[in-house]
């Protein structure tokens, strides 16, 4: 009997140590990103790791490469891997709503960052530029900058993407009123400065008497403004972009790029990260979406802001 | 078996077959069910003519906004309204003035008061202003955010064909004016004079 009792209290010290030890191992948070070929991307993740960090937790940044097969990779390992929530860059809004479900089923929150998924009930909460709003702004100062007419040209981001479209439609629902304004072309250049560069190109031979290119990011309206440097046209041709980032910013300064809708990255992601720490312990009424303001940056006011936010 | 039988069980497992295949509802009820569709029109309109008139007590004065947005903005802020994070934010405003000037896009007013300029916009009706100004409106109340953008993009034409063209049509010079209205402003960059109030209601009283 003696000798039971020992055994048991060896037991009860073992295990005791064993939870002990878990209490000082930190928790996991994933970071899975669209992409980290772009520098908008690389801080949003950056920052909700930093973030997170903060917060306690080991973190990890997953570069999905807008491949939704690598993706739900990263989501399958995160999940096994004992990751205790994931802060999301979705990389389709309905490919990778699979991807949601899954971590959900595992009981693992997703907190998408920017981008959304086309799921009202997979992620814990969405913090998402409001690209709509945002583009209704730079909308109405192109309105005002072209005089209510003029010819242009509309290069959208990647077509499966919810922030695509709701750019293009917050653009149209003002400038659309203008029948001055007529829209020679549309193309989807993917978001990406090289497509957008060959896109406006291809756009320039078929329609040289463009005034305006309205791009669905920074990233795209860099390339626009190359192509039309390289025709001899960037003095003449105004370009609008969308994102804040440093070189458009700095464009905007310089006078060759017109306007910017500036997002807030570090917002979307710290507030994620803050959400993800108050779902492990213990909050659960979040708001299934959160809009983040955007705000429109032009050479009156660029003064204010630097690349993804505001001069403090 | 008999044949009977046999035709008996074939015979009922047919109309069980069909009373499954089929179903009727009631008319009533597939109406009830399209008319969950959300009807920003309709709610814009609603809140317009009823909701945003009923709260003209609640708006701030417009010589008070000016007033304490140079004195004290960050408790003045606190009268604004967003259903977006950030610094972009919205009054409910009200005032009375003269109008002192009208070009394509604005009408110009000296506020009654302290004879402040302001701006009351004709052109350029869009965006957040008018939805948001109230606080009455709450994200958690909507399906989806484009639920949310059709609202202010039914409000914003509402004003632009049903109550801007009338009060163009016969504002001059002179005019005293009395307003209900909505401004946009930010409470990082704060730029006074770029503000314009998105009208919801105008009277010319003299």
């Amino acid at each position: 009997m003696r000798k039971f009792q020992i055994l048991v209290l060896c037991l009860l010290a073992f295990a005791g140590c064993k939870n002990h030890e878990n209490d000082h191992q930190p928790k996991k948070i994933a970071v899975i990103v669209s992409t980290l070929n772009n520098p908008w991307f690389v801080f949003l993740a950056q920052t909700a790791a930093a973030k997170a960090q903060s917060l306690g937790y080991e973190t990890r940044i997953f570069d999905s490469q807008n491949n939704t097969a690598l993706e739900t990779d990263h989501f399958e390992n995160a999940i096994a891997s004992g990751y205790k929530a994931i802060l999301f860059n979705p990389t389709d809004a309905n490919g990778s709503v699979v991807n949601v479900n899954k971590a959900k089923a595992a009981g693992v929150p997703v907190f998408c960052m920017d981008r959304e998924v086309n799921s009202a009930t997979g992620p814990t909460s969405q913090i998402l530029s409001d690209s709509y709003s945002g583009s209704v702004d730079v909308g109405k100062y192109f309105v005002k900058t072209m005089n209510k007419k003029g010819n242009y040209a509309e290069l959208l981001g990647m077509v499966s993407d919810n922030n695509t479209w709701n750019r293009s439609k917050g653009f149209h629902s003002v400038v659309d009123y203008y029948p001055g304004l007529k829209m020679l072309a549309q193309q989807s250049a993917e978001f990406d400065q090289n497509k957008a560069m060959e896109v406006t190109e291809s756009i320039l031979q078929a329609h040289p008497d463009i005034d305006a290119v309205f791009c669905g990011n920074d990233a795209m309206a860099l390339g626009a403004y190359q192509a039309l440097a390289a025709a001899g046209k960037s003095a003449k041709v105004k370009v609008f972009g969308f994102d804040g980032a440093a070189d458009v910013v700095q464009s905007i300064r310089d006078g060759k790029i017109s306007a910017t809708g500036m997002q807030f990255p570090k917002v979307m992601a710290q507030t994620a990260a803050t959400y993800a720490d108050e779902y492990l312990k213990g909050r659960r009424d979040f708001p299934r979406k959160i809009p983040v303001s955007v705000e429109l940056v032009t050479q009156k006011n660029v003064s204010g802001y630097i690349a993804f936010g505001k001069k403090n | 078996m008999n044949a009977k039988v046999k035709y008996g069980i074939w015979t009922v497992i047919a109309v069980i077959i069909a009373y499954n295949s089929v179903y009727f509802k009631k008319l009533d009820a597939m109406k009830a069910v399209a008319g969950d569709r959300f009807d920003a029109a309709a709610y814009a309109r609603n809140y317009l003519l009823k909701v945003l008139p009923g709260m003209a007590d609640k708006a701030i004065g417009c010589d008070r906004l000016l007033a304490g947005l140079q004195t004290d903005p960050q408790q003045t802020f606190k009268y604004s309204h967003a259903l977006d994070i950030g610094s972009t934010r919205f009054f409910l405003v009200k005032g009375n003035g003269k109008i002192t000037n009208i070009d394509e896009n604005d009408i110009y007013l000296a506020t009654d008061s302290s004879k402040a300029a302001i701006k009351i916009a004709t052109e350029y009706i869009f965006g957040n202003a008018v939805r948001d100004a109230s606080g009455v409106i709450s994200i958690n109340d909507f399906a989806g955010t484009a639920d949310l953008n059709n609202i202010s993009a039914e409000a914003n034409k509402y004003i632009r064909q049903q109550i801007l063209p009338t009060f163009k049509a016969s504002a001059k010079k002179g005019d005293e004016v009395s307003f209900l209205g909505a401004v946009e402003l930010n409470s990082s960059h704060l730029t006074i004079s770029d503000a314009e109030i998105i009208p919801v209601s105008l009277k010319i009283t003299r």
